[in-house]
């Protein structure tokens, strides 16, 4: 919509160059000049000022139509946004609800670790890398050692980042949920639920790991510290090997 | 500070070596293991793939369980899918009847499962603090692999008490428990007692044959409702 808008026409320059700052705040510095005006033409030489408010000025950074929305889409991977969060809320109401499942307790439990088995899955192999550019798994060498190894991606790189958007739907849901799945097992043992105590237990197990996996991964997004030298491949990644705790 | 840190061999500029000292030495390159290539690709790929190679994954350490043999490719890439459909499967085939009215001995559900993780992660710490080499989750994988012999017994056991429940089926049942325990066992000493040194190999297979012992028998005592 921004690009089949005359540039000039309808708005004062200064919103409009406010709203294109805006939205392209990391492609700003990759623009070739004379494709937008400055605020203040004076101070260009002659060729690069461009028309004056009277004439239309078609922004054309991306050829495809395609691109230009993707690229100015809110979210970019839908499907992924939503399994991120649906395994985990599906999980907190049926234990909520489980009164209604079934009156035994089998079918709940095995629902609810089946649910948070996926979401451990989904989060840590899809939507990490979808959304936020993150990941982390296990490798062991060939001598037997364990390593933790943490992945982020630089986010100069490629068109297929999540959003602003994408990004806070993820730790929202990364963080919001094993906090009330700790509130419920406190509820649980101050019951003296003993049975629910243990399913309480393996969920925050599950969800912590991927939560502490993804801080740690933040973490190494943020210190940049480059990979090995024998990886040709991983320019764009930044990484870091670790042993957990001493003994994972 | 910096120009210090961008100029790291400026005060070698006046060193000068004499030419009748050889100068030699070995280049290496740490090379990375040939799964970082493949880690690269697999950042951008398609969500279908990543979930058929995860199940590939799990379904040849099945077969792995079948034909016990030690190889070091299967134990690299562990994976905890295995122990947690086993573990579900034997809680819920344990269920039946007389768990559910408590009074009889068929263990609940919970317990079931408490057994299986907890006695993993205990055996694990052993094995960890008498020095072995496999990592933790290594070696979760191998015993929750390894409880894959039990789980048929435990549906042959089902099938063989519909049957009806008298001495000809309890000879029956104890003998296929008696067969899956030993195959468990065996199947995974295969694999954990070769990371132990050579002393200390009975140390670290005693608690897992105490821990298929628990779950054979609780296998083997299961009865169904009256």
């Amino acid at each position: 919509m921004f690009y089949s808008t005359p540039f000039f026409s309808c708005k004062p320059r200064f919103l409009m160059w406010m709203q294109f700052l805006r939205r392209h705040r990391r492609s700003y510095f990759t623009a070739t000049p004379g494709l937008f005006q400055p605020y203040n033409t004076a101070t260009l030489p002659p060729y690069m000022a461009m028309a004056d408010d009277t004439e239309d000025v078609e922004l054309d950074f991306a050829a495809d139509e395609q691109e230009r929305a993707r690229r100015s889409a809110v979210i970019r991977h839908p499907l992924a946004s939503f399994f991120h969060l649906f395994f985990r809320v599906f999980a907190i109401v049926s234990y909520l609800l489980c009164d209604w499942i079934s009156e035994n307790f089998a079918p709940c439990f095995v629902l609810i670790i089946t649910l948070l088995s996926f979401d451990f899955w989904s989060v840590k192999n899809v939507t990490g890398r979808l959304l936020v550019g993150l990941r982390w798994w296990n490798q062991i060498d060939d001598d037997g050692k364990s390593l933790w190894v943490f992945e982020a991606k630089k986010s100069s790189k490629g068109n297929n980042n999540g959003t602003d958007a994408e990004a806070r739907i993820f730790w929202l849901g990364l963080i919001i949920c094993p906090i009330i799945w700790i509130f419920f097992f406190f509820t649980s043992l101050f019951s003296l639920k003993i049975k629910w105590l243990s399913l309480v237990v393996a969920s925050i197990s599950l969800q912590a790991a991927n939560l502490y996996g993804y801080l740690r991964c933040k973490a190494v997004g943020e210190d940049g510290q480059p990979p090995d030298t024998g990886s040709f491949t991983g320019q764009h990644l930044l990484q870091r090997p670790d042993i957990i705790f001493g003994i994972l | 500070l910096s120009d210090e840190a961008s100029r790291p061999f400026a005060g070698l500029s006046d060193v000068s070596i004499s030419e009748d000292i050889p100068v030699e030495g070995d280049i290496s390159v740490p090379m990375g293991s040939s799964r970082r290539d493949d880690e690269f690709s697999t950042l951008d790929e398609p969500v279908k793939e990543t979930i058929l190679r995860d199940l590939r994954a799990v379904g040849n350490k099945f077969i792995h369980v079948l034909y016990p043999k030690r190889s070091s490719a299967l134990l690299r890439d562990w994976d905890l899918w295995g122990p947690l459909l086993l573990c579900v499967t034997l809680a819920l085939l344990l269920q039946g009847g007389s768990a559910d009215s408590d009074d009889q001995g068929g263990p609940q559900f919970a317990e079931v499962f408490v057994i299986i993780w907890f006695g993993s992660i205990i055996i694990t710490l052993n094995s960890k603090l008498l020095g072995g080499t496999i990592s933790f989750f290594q070696s979760l994988c191998v015993l929750g692999y390894c409880i894959m012999p039990l789980t048929v017994a435990m549906a042959v056991c089902r099938i063989v008490l519909v049957g009806g429940s008298g001495p000809v089926s309890f000879g029956v049942r104890l003998v296929v428990v008696t067969a899956s325990f030993g195959w468990s066992t065996f199947a995974s000493t295969a694999f954990l007692a070769d990371s132990q040194p050579a002393n200390r190999k009975a140390l670290v297979v005693y608690p897992v044959f105490l821990f298929y012992f628990v779950i054979g028998w609780m296998v083997l005592t299961f009865s169904p409702a009256q």
